[in-house]
């Protein structure tokens, strides 16, 4: 209640709102991250109380994860890392006509798991980040095994492509500066190499670029997309809602307890959370067509993890991720100390955070939903205009990330990679994948190498670890046991 | 010409005055130290009215700091760009190839700060002093393990040193993120950490964590209980973090003295007094001549480290 009293001052409140309104544009926005954001905003927060300033940077943060679904919905152009999942069935969607459909269930998902985090954040933050802390090396190599191996599930028709189209990602991974040694791998002597490979590049130029380039030489200049007409078509419809029931859960629950872990993040976070529901889901094979749930679970889960990210801030003073990085720098320019006395020591800041996500989240919902059918009139513009708006949002996009040209020769180069790969029916989502999860797992596998002194036998030996890779194992057997049954009925059929 | 010399001695902010916001060009992302650095060294500028436009942070990230150093040398003679450096901005043209840009390639302006570090142990270690732990790791050769940032980080050199002169041997667990470091300690998956004073001190409030030393070559104000390394009876150079500011190559010899003079004020400064206390740093001024001195001996006693550790250096 002291929070509300906090969040609920008019200033505060005003805060809230321009917090969340310039997240959702920066979301928007390709390229231009938070991290970035924030740090731009640090100078002037010196002006504002402490209270008003978090509450505002925090909006940024949550509000950026509701915005980051749009371009990848409409134009299959993601708009930050963590919203590439939301482009599997979210694009799909939109070509069926169903943007409207897809926005306002981004919206909503957003909203109902980005509440459950701020609950989460509120109600079981200092004993969850103790539990966060047995977290070590080996349980994040697991943790992204367990990532990897919904591959399985991101598969199209053949499962060779998909595992060559992982190992790509992998490799990709691995280009740059070698995280221990410092020494530098696959930059075929360039400087701007060094520094790796963006994901933001990789993602945008096979999904946007390469779509964009397959799609020109099949249609002709003039279609439209098919866009209903009727503000009851632009939303979702009870049947979609109903549809989602479980991947509201499951975006919540994954997002948030992915958070809380520091070495994870919530591009992670969406993956899985994609995975899981299509691993349970009855209607698998449709995944990846459009279907609504595909959507609802990672867009739920990239906005939960915000909540969580902030545990093990907020109460061990352990950032998790670049955002998170910039509100602890933010925090300890205006002269607090963050660390495990944080929350008691400064509990009117701390609740007034709390209270104003809560605000901020509802705030969201209502600036979003009636967004909805405006954003969705984009597609009605002819694909001659549509198509090279696409190109500019992308070039920009990752201009504006890096300001180096070479990033934009890459992002063509890319974008000729994901022509190519849809020409020879290789799916794209895998090749992200094993590109997200590539450098984490390297460094989990070589950092718990080191403290077993090369014996793999820690990977097993730890509990955690050996649950999360014996899962992993289960998802891999997925096809098989399909194969199993598919044999077996037809079996029985004859 | 001796003339005009003097007379730039006494005015040396005559010559040249930035026109444009400066771009101050940084190795780590947004919340990393030196991108906290600059950020905090921009609002201090802008308070004492040190200069008459704005500083605009540049995250330049990638190849411990060999991309920002490049970034830095393609703007050759640019007067309105300068770039806040550390060690590792002399050590990484050591190890990698394509680092080919070293601090030696641009103009040196200042040293600004030392940042001196404490070595943390979790709570309830058994060890209570570092001759404990140095014992510990005597007896259990390679089991006992520190977290700490890339090899060619100050963390892996006060290991090293410390390794080389007692004969005992441990693990280190290299973490790229600074919150990663920590949460392995906390979570007892590694023994130690060499940890910023600024950060230990909040772990040390709550009762998370213990100093067993210091490694800086005097108390600290925040730790004046707290053995420095040569008090624990470990005869070490105390290895600092040093921060400082260059500019591209080719600018004018009015340009870096004008800069000398920008920073020379800013380190005198109240704020800036605040800012070293509140971050527990040492003010480690020098002007450029010093610091051209400093990148040496600096670089020779990094290579010696390297090579120590079986680093292959390449160049």
């Amino acid at each position: 209640m002291q929070g509300f009293a906090v969040a609920l001052q008019p200033a505060n409140l005003l805060w809230c709102l321009v917090g969340v309104v310039l997240g959702t544009v920066v979301g928007i926005l390709p390229g231009l991250g938070p991290p970035a954001t924030i740090a731009m905003l640090l100078p002037l927060t010196f002006l504002m109380n402490p209270a008003g300033a978090m509450i505002m940077l925090a909006g940024i943060y949550y509000g950026a994860k509701y915005g980051g679904s749009t371009t990848s919905i409409l134009l299959n152009v993601p708009g930050e890392s963590a919203s590439v999942v939301t482009c599997l069935d979210g694009y799909p969607m939109a070509l069926q006509g169903r943007a409207g459909a897809a926005l306002g269930i981004a919206a909503i998902a957003s909203f109902i798991a980005g509440t459950v985090g701020v609950l989460g954040l509120m109600l079981v933050a200092p004993p969850l980040a103790k539990i966060a802390l047995s977290f070590s090396s080996p349980e994040y190599f697991a943790l992204m095994a367990l990532g990897l191996a919904m591959v399985v599930l991101l598969a199209g028709r053949s499962m060779m492509k998909a595992l060559l189209a992982m190992l790509v990602g992998l490799w990709i991974a691995g280009i740059g500066t070698d995280p221990f040694s410092t020494t530098s791998r696959f930059t075929f002597g360039r400087m701007e190499l060094l520094s790796g490979v963006d994901f933001v590049v990789v993602a945008i130029g096979v999904f946007a670029i390469g779509e964009v380039l397959a799609n020109m030489e099949a249609r002709e200049e003039t279609q439209l997309l098919p866009v209903p007409k009727g503000l009851r078509n632009l939303l979702p419809t009870v049947q979609d809602l109903k549809d989602c029931r479980f991947a509201f859960a499951n975006g919540s629950v994954v997002g948030f307890l992915i958070g809380v872990l520091p070495g994870a993040g919530s591009t992670i976070a969406s993956f899985i959370s994609y995975g899981l529901e299509k691993a349970v889901s009855r209607r698998r094979d449709r995944f990846g067509t459009g279907v609504v749930e595909g959507v609802a679970a990672p867009e739920g889960a990239n906005n939960s993890e915000t909540g969580g990210a902030l545990v093990p801030l907020l109460t061990l003073g352990i950032p998790g991720s670049g955002t998170t990085a910039v509100l602890l720098a933010a925090l300890v320019l205006w002269g607090f100390k963050p660390g495990p006395l944080f929350i008691p020591e400064n509990p009117a800041l701390f609740w007034g955070l709390v209270a104003s996500m809560y605000i901020g989240n509802v705030m969201l919902l209502v600036l979003n939903l009636p967004l909805v059918p405006v954003f969705a009139q984009v597609l009605r513009a002819p694909v001659f205009v549509l198509y090279p708006v696409i190109f500019g949002i992308s070039i920009v996009g990752v201009y504006s990330t890096s300001g180096s040209l070479f990033d934009v020769a890459l992002l063509a180069a890319f974008g000729l990679l994901g022509y190519v790969m849809r020409k020879l029916d290789y799916p794209a989502a895998p090749l992200i994948l094993g590109l997200v999860l590539g450098a984490a797992m390297e460094r989990a596998l070589r950092q718990s190498l080191m403290m077993s002194e090369g014996s793999l036998s820690i990977l097993v030996a730890r509990p955690i670890s050996a649950v999360m890779l014996s899962l992993a194992l289960l998802i891999l057997l997925i096809p098989f046991f399909t194969k199993v049954n598919a044999w077996r009925l037809r079996a029985l059929g004859s | 010409m001796a003339f005009a010399g003097s007379l730039a001695e006494m005015a040396p902010a005559q010559g040249f005055q930035p026109t444009r916001p400066i771009e101050v060009v940084v190795h780590t992302g947004p919340g990393g130290g030196s991108d906290l650095l600059a950020r905090a060294v921009a609002l201090m500028v802008e308070r004492e009215k040190l200069l008459p436009v704005r500083m605009q942070v540049a995250n330049k990230t990638g190849g411990g700091g060999a991309v920002a150093a490049a970034y830095l040398a393609e703007k050759r003679g640019d007067q309105n760009t300068i770039g806040f450096f550390t060690g590792v901005w002399l050590t990484s043209p050591l190890t990698s190839k394509e680092a080919t840009i070293s601090l030696r390639d641009l103009t040196p302006i200042a040293r600004l700060v030392l940042e001196p570090a404490v070595i943390a142990v979790k709570a309830d270690a058994p060890y209570k002093t570092l001759a404990d732990f140095v014992a510990a790791a005597k007896q259990n050769p390679a089991q006992l393990k520190q977290s700490g940032g890339s090899i060619t980080s100050r963390d892996n050199v006060v290991r090293q040193l410390l390794q080389k002169h007692t004969g005992a041997r441990w693990a280190f667990i290299s973490f790229p993120g600074g919150g990663e470091r920590m949460a392995a300690l906390l979570g007892g998956h590694v023994n130690m950490m060499v940890i910023e004073p600024a950060e230990a001190g909040e772990h040390i409030r709550a009762g998370n964590i213990r100093v067993l030393a210091q490694v800086s070559d005097r108390r600290l104000p925040g730790f004046p209980e707290v053995p420095t390394l040569k008090e624990a009876g470990f005869n070490l150079p105390a290895v600092p973090q040093v921060r400082g500011v260059v500019a591209p190559p080719g600018i004018p010899k009015e340009n870096v003295a004008y800069w000398e003079d920008v920073f020379l004020k800013l380190t005198r400064s109240a704020s800036w007094r605040k800012f070293l206390d509140d971050n527990q740093f040492e003010d480690g001024y020098q002007n450029a001549a010093e610091l051209a001195k400093f990148y040496d001996a600096f670089t020779a006693r990094m290579r010696d480290i390297l090579e120590d550790a079986g680093i292959k250096t390449v160049r």
